[in-house]
């Protein structure tokens, strides 16, 4: 071996070398994302966005998640815990955009620094062009949870598992809540296509006033065979309403056919027990996990999607019900999820 | 009928009458139904407990935003606390709640010196926040057992075929009547809100009185919680949000006066079935569900201007 070979074998070694340790550096690179959340710990959801974020960091141990939430929530709490989140320079933020106006701000303020931002559970709703430049949405998409479940229930209804809809009630605890009114849009389309009346109706968070405005309504509309309620947990006082009033709520080919959304144990309770035809779920598992690894693979590789990413709904009916239920337990634990069945 | 014209809940009486006659001449094949008339009735005899309780701290010149909030605490004491504490239990613990919310709220407003206002506003939100930390944001079952043991059927069943409610609201809206028109205490009630100083001038211990009215209001609204939860044990963390308002708007229609003095208990519970019986008819008759809350608003202001002309046409001063 001449001294020019020697050189180059050298070189060529010392090169390796030199990579394989800046390869190592970057691969020990220690990452800190911050998830700002409005599901504070008195929302037993809130265990499937931490329990995530757990997974995410066993996979990512160079990786550490901070999860930040309040549990009174005002806007402006949410507001403050982000401002306080973005001053302490994490290496990227997943928040939902409860409010485009108040979040344009602080989050402008944070992607000018040079910190990525993905939305998750809740989009900022403008057009393309408006809204707020984060890399991606990943979350539930309001209106096709209502349009699916439409969708669901008529399939049903002509293989003659359940009633033809006829007059269909889009029972709402929040009337200007622009989700849940998406929600009962996309149930109305879905109706529309079979010819069903639709109504949405107001019947407010208060047990005993829903229950007032429900029986109100199916008392003066007597042809209405569906309700579909766009909380889980309003879903037992439909099916009580209905139940008291003799119409057959449960699921079967005659009276009335209840549907709801959420994976919470009332709603796959509700299903299992016959008392729902479905439910729904937007993915919360993912909602957590998902923001993260593009986070991480944005900070990493410089990776941004293209286009939201769509972690639901998945239709929860009586052939999966099982299988979701064994899920919420272990996120839920035993006890809790048994409480919290208030069937 | 020259007492009924005089008595206090006479406004209320004319409210009844001239809806019952719009109502009937609108959808009467609507209204006078069997189920029409047992869902508006049960549900009027549940807000009528609250709004009897309101009532009796307005007649002292006060008022109390925290019903709702308190209503939904005993209800969710009720419902957490029953495993461990049985129905008996948990029944006593969530009234002895509802009655300390009620007496500290009193003995702020009244040793504290601060405005009722203020001083229930604030209990409000402290109800409403024990209610989301104490359950997590998910409030729990009722057991089987829970649901059939006999004092559970007694609060919230059915009675030869009528609510339970409608037995209780008539029980005590009669002994809590008889206190106000036939014992010292209910003069002495009438008194501090009628004027405190000349009240105190009597005799009559007005800061005691408000303190017990407070703890009454807060037992009737825990009680009702409880009710409604023994009829229908599916609950949530919303249980009684915004019961406060549609309780004074009650009180209000049924012709309690806020200056004080003023009002009556048969009074509280018509103003409570006219504002239950609108929310029934203006869904049955097809409008939007949300114009509820714009009636009430009509209704109680034209209430006002019609209890205070009768008050001053028969001499009270307003």
């Amino acid at each position: 071996m001449n001294i020019k070979k020697l050189a180059m074998l050298t070189a060529v070694l010392a090169a390796s070398v030199v990579a394989g340790t800046a390869g190592a550096q970057d691969n020990d690179k220690q990452y800190r994302f911050v998830m700002v959340s409005h599901i504070g710990s008195n929302d037993p959801n809130m265990n499937w966005l931490t329990l995530s974020l757990k997974e995410f960091e066993k996979k990512y141990p160079n990786v550490k998640t901070e999860y930040i939430s309040t549990n009174n929530y005002s806007v402006q709490e949410h507001v403050r815990l982000l401002e306080q989140a973005i001053a302490t320079h994490p290496d990227g933020i997943a928040v939902p955009i409860v409010s485009s106006d108040a979040f344009e701000g602080p989050l402008r303020k944070a992607i000018d620094e040079g910190i990525p931002v993905v939305a998750f559970n809740i989009p900022d709703s403008r057009p393309a062009g408006e809204r707020i430049p984060y890399l991606t949405y990943v979350g539930g998409d309001e209106y096709l949870t209502g349009k699916k479940l439409g969708e669901y229930a008529i399939e049903q209804a002509k293989e003659g598992k359940i009633p033809q809809p006829k007059h269909v009630v889009c029972a709402s605890h929040d009337s200007a809540h622009q989700g849940l009114k998406a929600r009962c849009k996309g149930m109305k389309d879905a109706m529309a296509a079979v010819g069903a009346k639709f109504d949405e109706l107001f019947i407010g968070a208060e047990p005993a006033g829903a229950r007032n405005a429900l029986q109100s309504f199916l008392q003066a509309n007597p042809d209405t065979n569906y309700i579909f309620t766009v909380a889980g947990w309003s879903a037992p006082w439909a099916w009580s309403v209905a139940n008291e009033m003799k119409l057959d709520p449960d699921v079967d080919d005659k009276g009335m056919t209840i549907l709801t959304v959420d994976e919470g144990p009332v709603s796959i309770e509700g299903v299992r027990a016959g008392h729902l035809l479905a439910t729904n779920s937007q993915g919360f598992w993912l909602q957590g996990y998902e923001p993260m690894e593009w986070l991480y693979w944005n900070k990493k590789f410089g990776y941004a999607p293209q286009s939201d990413i769509l972690t639901g709904p998945v239709i929860i009916n009586k052939d999966n019900a099982d299988q979701w239920a064994k899920q919420v337990r272990a996120v839920f634990g035993d006890k809790a999820y048994d409480e919290q069945n208030t069937w | 009928m020259k007492h009924l014209v005089r008595s206090q809940g006479f406004g209320a009486v004319i409210g009844v009458a001239v809806m019952l006659a719009v109502f009937t001449l609108v959808d009467f094949s609507g209204w006078w139904t069997v189920p029409t008339v047992s869902n508006v009735t049960q549900f009027a005899s549940i807000l009528a407990f609250v709004t009897m309780g309101e009532a009796l701290v307005i007649m002292t010149k006060e008022i109390d935003l925290s019903v709702g909030s308190v209503y939904g605490l005993a209800g969710v004491s009720f419902i957490t606390l029953e495993p461990p504490l049985g129905v008996p239990g948990s029944l006593l613990v969530a009234l002895l709640i509802a009655a300390l919310a009620g007496l500290g709220q009193g003995i702020a407003v009244v040793k504290g010196q601060l405005p009722s206002m203020i001083v229930t506003l604030g209990g409000l939100f402290i109800a409403r926040g024990i209610i989301y930390v104490w359950t997590g944001g998910s409030v729990h079952n009722f057991s089987p057992d829970a649901r059939a043991h006999p004092l559970t059927r007694v609060l919230g069943g059915e009675l030869f075929g009528v609510e339970a409610a409608i037995f209780w609201i008539v029980a005590i809206a009669a002994l809590l009547g008889l206190m106000l028109w036939a014992t010292p205490f209910g003069n002495r009630l009438l008194a501090t809100g009628g004027g405190r100083e000349s009240a105190e001038s009597r005799g009559v211990r007005t800061e005691r009185v408000k303190i017990v009215t407070f703890v009454l209001c807060s037992l009737l609204a825990g009680f009702a919680g409880i009710l409604t939860l023994c009829n229908q044990p599916q609950t949530h963390v919303t249980l009684g949000e915004n019961m406060e308002l549609e309780a004074i708007s009650a009180a209000v229609i049924g012709g309690c006066l806020l200056t004080g003095g003023r009002g009556s208990i048969l009074g509280a519970i018509l103003g409570a079935l006219i504002v239950v019986s609108f929310r029934y008819e203006l869904i049955a008759l097809g409008a939007p569900s949300s114009w509820y809350i714009t009636f009430v608003g009509v209704v109680l202001i034209a209430a006002v201007i019609f209890n205070q002309s009768l008050a001053r046409r028969l001499g009270h001063s307003v």
